[in-house]
């Protein structure tokens, strides 16, 4: 069992799930961290793999065909979330990568559900600079005590 | 301002800043009559003060009475705690609690997560009659805010002032009309993870938009202030939304509502408009929202 092909699959899979807009500017955002992963069968055989998705992907050796399955788990800017990814080996190549979205993330639902409104893929952000409005909605404003604890815990941890 | 040539004013109440923005200024005996609102408003319902009704409710169980508008807060609540199935509850302030949102905001957890009692094991509430039997921690802090906004907004009213629009640190309601000849106001979106950015605009017209976000009162590793009552845990995935409502006290709690129960269900029971913005960046909305959202 080697985990590089794993990790580099997931990284670049987490990447590309919080590259975009508002999650991509959350700070945790910055460091998906691919963890506890296993796939679901053994890989232990002579092939190699070679196509691995994902610029950091290299060589492998040591990867038997078939299909592979395991969840992630990442770092979302609002917690832990869980994936799951689909690999298949040919030849010794990874023929095909898919993402399998667990029923719980909006992914999933958005095509399940029947809404009354709409769906947008992504949201981004532009500068209230930019835009002609004289009021925000929003809850950026909390209170100073709870805000003066996080800084002091802030401080501790240095 | 909301409109060219209105006047401000602002103060701090609750925990957070105001702004009461009207087409003259305010008098000084108005301003004092709000003040006094907002003081007394805190001073029952505050979970971080020790002389709160909230705090003696805490200390021990037993009859209390309540002031009117905790008629209002019972019915909201117990409705949205049945459609929840438990999970939107006024009795979360002592999981809050032991994760460490305390009256010291000590901001470390006691322990794992644990969700609160069930409404009826502890609480009869009907109106403002309270009957515990355990000593509670009542949180009200997913509608109070909103509650808050619409009393100062009957005080308003009922000093002879017809338009107004109360800014409550990003839960806004428009005491305006256009019947009365105001446009709407053009409000942003607030990005869930930048205050300087918005991800859509939206018209408010008379009524209440407030959001919530889980991002703000967030105090490390996936620690932060919207909790599932059924769990005590918070809640994943949705991390902003935002709601339109007639009231303030419903759209307030209509926005944390929706980090718990699924849209289409309070559409069943509730008029109001919503949006809910998800940790991957994309968003749901209802046809209020629509072409509204940056992308």
């Amino acid at each position: 069992m080697k985990p590089s092909i794993r990790k580099t699959v997931f990284a670049g899979m987490a990447g590309l799930s919080l590259a975009g807009t508002v999650a991509g500017c959350a700070p945790s955002a910055q460091q998906p961290a691919a963890q506890e992963t296993e796939p679901s069968a053994p890989a232990s055989a002579s092939a190699t793999a070679s196509a691995a998705p994902g610029p950091s992907a290299g060589a492998a050796a040591g990867y038997k065909d078939g299909t592979y399955s395991a969840d992630g788990n990442y770092k979302s800017p609002n917690g832990t979330e869980t994936v799951g990814v689909q690999l298949t080996l040919a030849g010794g190549t990874v023929s095909a990568v898919e993402i399998t979205e667990h029923p719980s993330n909006p992914n999933t639902r958005k095509f399940q559900g029947e809404f009354a409104g709409g769906i947008a893929d992504q949201v981004v952000g532009k500068s209230l600079d930019e835009i002609n409005v004289s009021k925000v909605a929003g809850s950026s404003l909390t209170s100073g005590g709870f805000n003066q604890a996080v800084e002091a815990i802030k401080a501790q941890a240095l | 301002m909301p409109h060219p040539g209105w006047q401000g004013f602002r103060f701090d109440g609750i925990g957070t800043s105001w702004e009461i923005s009207t087409p003259a200024p305010l008098p000084p005996v108005l301003r004092s009559s709000v003040l006094a609102e907002v003081e007394r408003y805190d001073s029952t319902w505050s979970r971080f003060r020790e002389d709160s009704l909230v705090a003696r409710i805490a200390a021990a169980p037993g009859q209390y009475e309540l002031p009117p508008e905790a008629a209002g807060l019972a019915a909201l609540y117990r409705q949205l705690y049945t459609l929840s199935g438990g999970a939107m509850t006024p009795l979360i302030g002592e999981s809050l609690e032991r994760l460490g949102y305390d009256p010291q905001y000590s901001l470390r957890p006691r322990g794992e997560a644990a969700a609160p009692p069930a409404w009826d094991a502890v609480l009869e509430w009907h109106g403002t009659s309270l009957r515990t039997t355990a000593p509670v921690v009542l949180d009200i802090g997913a509608a109070g805010k909103g509650q808050l906004v619409d009393l100062l907004a009957e005080q308003l009213g009922s000093h002879g002032v017809p338009e107004f629009f109360i800014d409550a640190s990003g839960d806004l309601l428009n005491g305006s009309t256009e019947d009365g000849g105001q446009e709407p106001v053009q409000v942003a979106l607030e990005h869930p993870y930048d205050a300087t950015k918005a991800i859509g605009t939206v018209p408010l017209g008379s009524g209440a938009l407030c959001a919530s976000a889980s991002n703000r009162r967030a105090w490390g590793d996936g620690l932060h202030h919207v909790l599932d009552g059924t769990t005590g845990a918070p809640v994943r995935t949705v991390v902003a939304a935002w709601a339109l409502a007639d009231t303030a006290l419903e759209a307030d709690a209509l926005a944390t509502a929706l980090f718990l129960v699924p849209a289409e269900d309070l559409e069943r029971h509730f008029r109001f408009s919503w949006l809910k913005v998800f940790s991957n960046g994309s968003a749901e909305y209802s046809a209020e929202f629509e072409g509204r959202l940056f992308t």
